[in-house]
């Protein structure tokens, strides 16, 4: 396959087969998410010693556990004797970790501790140090974040995430107190290519009027990106559609409260945003303070992790095969909130986003028609296009990214695109491009 | 949790509210949604929890800020649901998709306050979807019914799903 013919960033085309290719599926499993960092867990959810939560990289399961020492080791969720499962619990506490199969038990930090009949039956000649737990090559946390890549080669994660940490710090560094992410993990079965999901969330503000009509007529004081329902008429001036950055992107508002007047009672959340503005002015400067912190932004960490400060939910998508994922979401709070608060954040996006969410629930059968769609020996050969606002975006004064104005354009998902293009075609990590566009530290060493 | 005493009830209010729940099943396969609201109590209360796989032995500490929701519903939330389903948008039911409720293992409890039930039962989610799919949703179920005039009206549903991932899109339905 000539990955060079399956996007087209300048005209903003995809080949459908992207979405229904078996071997194009394989070739992602080793070339995106066996190459990128991929997010874990937050560290609030595992915060004592020997807490552990179960996860997935691409299709791999994976045990990510708090050691002694506070640091984070994640391991493939799998025996080294047999290949069984040795955690089947979604998360929890657990001093070791013992197969099911044949009693093979695992400590914490992975070691072999524990192997039945050693002397009788492998003659005490088995070597221990062998058999740990196979470890996830990078484990690394960024404010609270915590992210693993299976390639030892991968540049570090500071690196990776590089510009896109200023608009990820608007969330994870405003008040000292950081970050959590609360209640159980809401997982669900969509029958959709993972690519669709991140691309609606990652930069279609054009879906909000129309797919979620129904949503936006029985909550009404949910006024989604200015947009009216039905697609009838919007105000497009009020964001910005930022990519440009190693393939990280951010949809945002710059009221600086748009975020929370999405809820049906707002009063307390507006009261806690002025309450707390002057710090978060202090820690972000003057422009995410004001402009950025509040208000409805979508945040994009390629490959498939998402989340929106504001309506506050936080998600990944799992792949399982070409044409599924499982997506999981949580509720993300600041630790500086009044419990109510966390409380009323929690209930909402349950409420919005959640299994039964009034505006989630609009999403799922698109996106799997649109997998759908593309499987056919026909539809396979056909084209869909993200070829809206082409060529209209650029530099804007203090932020970094190459922007388009709006959240209307499919400026985002050309970019998303173009990064995954740039990962397929590379075959290790040193032919991929690194670009962080417009960025303000060399901004400001010109005007100097 | 409902404070039940085990004791069954009288023949009557067992035959009684076991029609309601086929009744209620009926109305909501045949979205007559505004009738099923008037079965429910104007301070109902509708409620479903999310759940994790834990091990028997687990003993790491509740999450903060609790466990979170699939339906933490009152009166005017069901009402917005009901709301977006009639809005004509909701292009996930149009064409409507083939639901039919399988209500089973009915067990009607007295309950302490004199005019109310506690009752058991089981739900069956038949629904076979746009794509021509069909997917199956089973959750438990216990209401508190409270007896208004001649008729039982739900004051409490807590659901219990049977699911650890969802295995639909949506859950554009009530159980
Ligand atoms: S497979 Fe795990 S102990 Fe044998
Ligand atoms: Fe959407």
């Amino acid at each position: 396959m000539d990955v060079a013919d399956l996007v087209d960033t300048s005209t903003g085309r995809q080949s459908r087969s992207i979405y229904s290719s078996e071997p194009i599926y394989r070739q992602e499993l080793e070339r995106v998410f066996g190459r990128c960092w991929l997010f874990l867990a937050h560290t609030s959810q595992i915060p004592q010693p020997n807490d552990f939560f179960r996860t997935y990289m691409g299709e791999d399961d994976v045990i990510v556990i708090r050691q002694k020492d506070g640091s984070v080791k994640a391991f493939l969720n799998t025996c080294t004797h047999r290949g069984n499962r040795i955690c089947r619990a979604d998360r929890g506490n657990a001093r070791s970790f013992t197969c099911n199969y044949h009693g093979w038990s695992f400590a914490p930090d992975g070691a072999l501790a524990g192997v039945p009949l050693e002397n009788e039956a492998y003659f005490g000649e088995l070597d221990r140090s062998k058999f740990g737990l196979v470890p996830v090559a990078q484990v690394a946390e960024y404010k609270g974040l915590i992210f693993g890549n299976f390639d030892p080669a991968a540049p570090s994660l500071e690196d990776y995430l590089g510009d896109a940490k200023f608009y990820l710090d608007v969330w994870l560094d405003a008040l000292p107190g950081g970050t959590s992410l609360v209640g159980e993990t809401q997982k669900m079965v969509l029958n959709t290519n993972w690519k669709l999901p991140v691309e609606n969330v990652c930069g279609d503000g054009y879906h909000l009027g129309w797919a979620h009509a129904g949503a936006m007529m029985a909550v009404q004081s949910m006024d989604l990106s200015g947009l009216s329902v039905g697609n009838s008429s919007a105000n497009l001036e009020g964001g910005l559609s930022v990519a440009g950055l190693n393939g990280h992107m951010a949809l945002t508002f710059l009221d600086g409260v748009s975020g929370y007047a999405f809820y049906p009672d707002p009063k307390p959340m507006l009261d806690y945003l002025e309450a707390n503005r002057p710090t978060a002015i202090e820690r972000l400067g003057k422009t995410r303070g004001e402009q950025l912190w509040g208000s409805q932004i979508n945040i994009t960490i390629f490959p498939n992790l998402q989340f929106l400060p504001g309506l506050n939910w936080f998600r990944v998508y799992h792949p399982k095969g070409p044409g599924q994922i499982e997506q999981w979401t949580w509720a993300m709070v600041e630790n500086d909130m009044p419990e109510e608060i966390k409380a009323t954040i929690l209930d909402n996006q349950c409420l919005t986003f959640g299994l039964a969410g009034l505006f989630d629930n609009d999403d799922g059968d698109n996106l799997a028609a649109c997998t759908e769609q593309s499987r056919g020996w026909r539809t396979s050969q056909m084209d869909v296009y993200t070829n809206m606002a082409l060529g209209r975006s650029g530099a804007r004064e203090g932020f970094p990214g190459d922007i388009a104005a709006g959240l209307v354009s499919e400026h985002n998902q050309r970019y998303f695109y173009r990064r995954w293009q740039e990962h397929m075609q590379a075959s290790s990590w040193s032919d991929v491009p690194a670009y962080n566009l417009n960025s303000l530290a060399s901004r400001e060493a010109v005007d100097a | 949790m409902l404070d039940v005493r085990p004791q069954p009830a009288l023949h009557d209010t067992v035959t009684a509210l076991t029609q309601r729940l086929f009744h209620e099943a009926r109305l909501l396969d045949d979205e007559r949604f505004e009738e099923w609201l008037e079965l429910l109590c104007e301070d109902v209360s509708y409620h479903m929890a999310l759940k994790s796989r834990r091990f028997r032995a687990d003993r790491s500490a509740p999450i903060a800020v609790g466990a979170g929701n699939v339906f933490n519903d009152n009166l005017a939330r069901l009402k917005l649901r009901i709301d977006r389903l009639r809005s004509g948008f909701v292009w996930a039911e149009d064409p409507p998709n083939f639901v039919r409720r399988v209500v089973s293992n009915v067990e009607v409890l007295d309950a302490d306050e004199p005019n109310e039930a506690v009752v058991h039962s089981v739900v069956v989610i038949h629904r076979n979807r746009i794509d021509g799919q069909t997917r199956l949703l089973t959750a438990g179920r216990t209401d508190r019914w409270r007896k208004g005039g001649e008729s039982w009206l739900l004051a409490a549903r807590e659901i219990a799903l049977d699911h650890s991932v969802l295995p639909d899109s949506n859950v554009n339905v009530f159980f």
